[in-house]
């Protein structure tokens, strides 16, 4: 059992607002991300959970039980911080235990429960070591072993995996999502990388500004975000966003906009559409464009791109040209069909 | 314009004139002092007879320091002091620093001032006002231990005549130790709280989670994150502690108490060569107390080693 309500948290400090009421659902055994800029109230959504924040207003049940006054350690919630906040003065087996110790269990079986914590992160041969002698990733599956030991229904990540290098974090986020398939235990994962939240989560509630902006699997937030800021915030290099074009705008800006607004109604104020589905044609044909900047990935390019009229740069991604799209180079810009988002003066999706 | 060249500074040796200040004074007040105490320890010497009037003999005065009945009593007395000032100084500076550092946010810094007032306030100073404070007749000590008397119930554990703080032998140290426990306290509360604010907040928040409370938190994570600034706060006192001088002395008039009560060893070698006139045994007395503060010193460090391999 791991199941998490919210119903309307709210969190203020003094007079000003954090959390301006969430609502959500975390199912037993679910995968679920919270994701956002930093300030959304991401992380301190997850610490009224954990009980390290009082909550303001609102209340949150754990498989039936209301959890707002528990204490900490009785909410079943293990944590795991983004500085892995291991206990430097012991071991790795006593901060593994440690919670099993204040509850008063015998010493040998915490080393039973801890030995088989450590046997599932094999990290068996590091647990007479201290942290200071371990690497960051060591730390890392320390940190997770300790919640494990606790047996909790539901598991808490603080961006875990901020603090590592990045071929480690691609490492640990496989790692993170085998335990969570061997586990079966809810998860909820708070992050403020898009690649962690789109590859982990089955869900993914996607933060701003102290609500839910938008909660859904992770590819139905990709295709059809609710909002501009939902459409931005996911996908790299960002999403290409158009406004429509005045009467005096140029011509170039005027024929892109007939390309990608023909299922467009009147309220359309603004169009996305993703790097991806921009497609580079020889100059003369398509939108008249010009190269400012190419970065040759290897398996990809990605083309900054001028078109006259339109103030910020396009993100064009495509396979890789080898020598083709230098900067200064001018081009044209064709539109995959049907893959265009459509935005209203409230920047909510229409299309 | 040559003669000006000439004495201008390289830049090869200009270091050394910056440092040369230090080092003539420390040269003159330290390290000639040092070197020459250890000479001094293997001669006997009158200095009002001259400096020619020194002569050689060997360890005899390491051998009277040893027989002498009142260099005991003098060590005695400096272990009794340093132990009952020393001791509580940590057991209560190092709760009074975590109340500060978690309960006072406001008027945090004039705390902290007050009790690091009496560190940086002259011996002198202090020891008049103790004097007063500790006086039989009129002190208020000895006021307010009247006034605990007319307690109903355990009003009788109180003296019923005033104390004579300064003049009983066995009041003599434990007034002392008090004095000095009062003086150290604030400096050890700052290096305790200094300490305090190296703790990362997280360790706090997992031991919640973890299911400890307050006390649990103060005994598993506080006091061994506190330790090494515990070796170094405790490493000093038993140095300073082994030292004492200026607050018995002060207090005992230069002369170490009625009976001898109050004087500690750095009284006594005083004594010895300034009122006994004997230079080599008061150095050689100095030497072994600093052999004996060494030795302490490198037993509060093996007590305090840390656990596993050192990193």
């Amino acid at each position: 059992m791991g199941q998490v309500s919210l119903r309307g948290i709210r969190k203020s400090y003094g007079t000003v607002d954090v959390i301006k009421g969430v609502d959500l659902e975390v199912q037993d055994g679910e995968f679920m991300v919270f994701v956002g800029p930093s300030g959304c109230g991401k992380s301190t959504t997850l610490r009224m959970i954990a009980g390290l924040e009082s909550i303001t207003a609102g209340e949150l049940w754990i498989d039936g039980d209301r959890a707002n006054q528990m204490r900490p350690s009785d909410r079943g919630t293990a944590m795991v911080f983004q500085s892995y906040a291991l206990y430097p003065h012991m071991t790795v087996a006593e901060n593994m235990g440690f919670a099993l110790r204040m509850a008063g269990v015998a010493k040998p079986e915490r080393a039973r429960q801890v030995g088989r914590a450590a046997e599932i992160l094999r990290i068996t041969e590091l647990l007479a070591r201290f942290p200071r002698e371990l690497s960051g990733g060591q730390r890392q599956r320390v940190a997770i072993g300790r919640a494990i030991v606790r047996k909790p229904r539901v598991f808490l990540f603080d961006e875990p995996l901020s603090n590592l290098d990045a071929s480690l974090r691609v490492d640990m986020r496989i790692e993170l999502t085998r335990l969570h398939a061997e586990l079966g235990a809810t998860m909820i994962y708070v992050t403020h990388d898009q690649v962690e939240a789109m590859t982990m989560g089955d869900r993914i509630a996607l933060f701003h500004q102290g609500r839910i902006a938008q909660l859904g699997a992770p590819l139905e937030l990709y295709n059809r975000p609710a909002t501009e800021f939902v459409a931005s915030f996911l996908g790299a290099p960002r999403i290409n966003l158009i406004d429509r074009p005045g009467a005096a705008a140029p011509a170039a800006h005027q024929a892109l906009w007939q390309r990608l607004a023909s299922a467009a109604g009147g309220s359309v104020q603004r169009l996305g559409v993703r790097p991806e589905h921009l497609q580079v044609l020889p100059s003369g044909e398509g939108v008249p464009a010009t190269i400012v900047l190419a970065e040759h990935l290897g398996d990809c390019s990605i083309l900054h791109v001028r078109v006259d009229g339109i103030g910020s740069l396009l993100n064009v991604k495509v396979a890789s040209t080898g020598a083709r799209g230098s900067s200064g180079e001018a081009i044209g810009l064709a539109v995959e069909g049907g893959a265009v988002l459509a935005f209203d003066a409230q920047q909510g999706r229409v299309a | 314009m040559r003669l000006r060249s000439r004495f201008r500074l390289t830049p090869a040796w200009t270091p050394y004139v910056l440092i040369l200040p230090f080092l003539l004074l420390f040269l003159v007040f330290n390290l000639f002092p040092l070197l020459f105490s250890l000479f001094l320890a293997f001669h006997s010497w009158e200095p009002t007879s001259g400096l020619t009037a020194m002569q050689f003999v060997g360890f005899d005065n390491f051998g009277f320091a040893l027989g002498d009945e009142w260099f005991w009593k003098s060590l005695r007395n400096t272990l009794w002091m340093a132990l009952a000032s020393g001791v509580p100084q940590h057991l209560v500076a190092i709760p009074l620093a975590c109340f500060v550092h978690s309960a006072l946010r406001r008027g945090r810094d004039w705390v902290v001032g007050a009790f690091f007032l009496p560190y940086i306030t002259s011996t002198v100073a202090i020891a008049i006002l103790f004097s007063a404070l500790f006086s039989t007749d009129y002190g208020l000590i000895n006021l307010g231990l009247q006034g605990l008397r007319h307690l109903p119930l355990i009003g009788a554990a109180f003296p019923a005549e005033p104390v004579d703080w300064m003049g009983r032998p066995e009041y003599i140290k434990p007034a002392i130790s008090l004095v000095v426990f009062w003086r150290y306290l604030g400096f050890n509360m700052v290096l305790y709280l200094a300490a305090l604010q190296t703790i990362p907040g997280d360790l706090y928040e997992a031991a919640r989670l973890d299911g400890a409370g307050p006390l649990r938190q103060f005994w598993f994570i506080t006091l061994p994150s506190l330790k090494p600034m515990i070796f170094f706060a405790v490493t000093l006192s038993v140095i300073g502690g082994l030292q004492l001088f200026e607050e018995p002395f002060i207090l005992t008039g230069g002369r170490g108490g009625s009976d001898q009560a109050g004087m500690s060893t750095a009284i006594y070698l005083y004594r010895m060569a300034f009122d006994f006139n004997d230079f080599g045994a008061a150095s050689a007395m100095s030497w072994l107390l600093f052999f004996l503060v060494a030795a302490l010193t490198a037993l509060t460090n093996r007590a305090f080693r840390a656990r596993g391999p050192a990193s």
